[in-house]
């Protein structure tokens, strides 16, 4: 009789952290799959004002292998993350401009939108245009903004999901630099 | 005959009224699309298929589908695809192996350890009454006596 209500005992309090656990789980916290292998291969048509400097198609393969790649997901739709984040990333590109690739990639927006956001935070980076978020897809992408840290030997080593901050940014890419 | 009126009328007007589920979005691509569509989450939203969800995400991977449906490719093979980019989650029925049997007996297992508490709580119920030594005449009087107070 007793060993029957301990095991009630147990099995209710089991349940009760199941739940608390499963409450204070961040719905939007999900490990990227593609972390660990290599980053997949894209083409895309960088936006106007980067085409005099990248031609007018980008092949992410020129690159994979041979710098470490910060790639940020981003669209002038979403705000305030991508509008947060704006700024910290063309400081960061300003600094790291001789060992890191950045890479924008505009998702499912309207090129004179994009257009506006890139003059708006003057950035400096290369910008590609993507208005299907096919590319979005491939990198298991769930939202913008989200930022993928490629190291030298191609293989992504880590995602980041949401607006990034600049000591977030700064410890990745040393990580990546390694 | 009376009776039904009311429950005629509003028949008629419950079909009067009746739609397509609204939570669609025209349905553009083939019939088949949806069906693979429904089967997968839409990554930004909450609770939504890529099926039933209008956002961009959603719209693009069922063009994708229906791209890959075209070049022939079955709906393993497509669904294998969206696997292999964002894992497992995006599947809204997790394959039955390793720990995922336990998300699809959990439902079982519960409605078996509830079985048991029952089971174990009229087992109790009954021996108390047993033990009480009391004749279902002299129960039945005694709660009769009861209600009254």
């Amino acid at each position: 009789m007793k060993l029957s209500r301990l095991f009630w005992l147990f099995l209710i309090l089991f349940l009760g952290w199941l739940f608390y656990w499963g409450m204070h789980r961040n719905p939007g916290e999900l490990k990227s799959v593609l972390v660990g292998r290599p980053a997949p291969d894209f083409t895309l048509p960088p936006l106007p004002p980067f085409r005099e400097a990248y031609g007018e198609t980008f092949r992410l393969a020129d690159y994979l292998g041979k710098t470490p790649i910060v790639l940020n997901f981003w669209a002038s739709w979403c705000y305030p993350a991508c509008y947060e984040e704006a700024p910290i990333l063309e400081a960061a590109w300003e600094r790291h401009k001789g060992e890191v690739l950045f890479l924008g990639i505009n998702t499912q927006d309207k090129e004179e939108k994009a257009l506006e956001f890139v003059a708006r935070f003057g950035l400096t980076f290369p910008n590609l245009y993507d208005p299907r978020g096919k590319v979005g897809i491939d990198y298991g992408m769930y939202g913008v903004p989200e930022t993928f840290f490629i190291d030298r030997q191609g293989i992504v080593r880590y995602r980041h999901a949401g607006a990034i901050d600049a000591g977030t940014l700064e410890k990745r890419i040393r990580e990546v630099l390694r | 005959m009376k009776r039904l009126w009311p429950f005629l009328l509003l028949l008629s007007l419950g079909l009067a009224f009746a739609q397509t589920p609204t939570g669609q979005p025209p349905p553009d691509l083939d019939p088949e699309v949806f069906k693979i569509a429904n089967q997968l989450r839409c990554p930004v939203c909450q609770g939504e298929s890529a099926g039933e969800s209008n956002a961009g995400v959603s719209q693009e991977m069922r063009r994708q589908i229906a791209e890959m449906l075209k070049e022939g490719k079955s709906e393993e093979a497509i669904k294998r695809y969206f696997v292999e980019r964002y894992g497992e989650w995006i599947l809204y029925a997790p394959p039955k192996r390793g720990i995922n049997w336990l998300l699809w007996a959990a439902p079982a297992l519960g409605l078996l350890l509830i079985g048991f508490g029952l089971w174990r709580y009229l087992a109790e119920a009954k021996r108390r009454e047993a033990e009480l030594g009391l004749s279902p005449e002299e129960l039945k009087a005694l709660e009769a006596e009861l209600e009254e107070e």
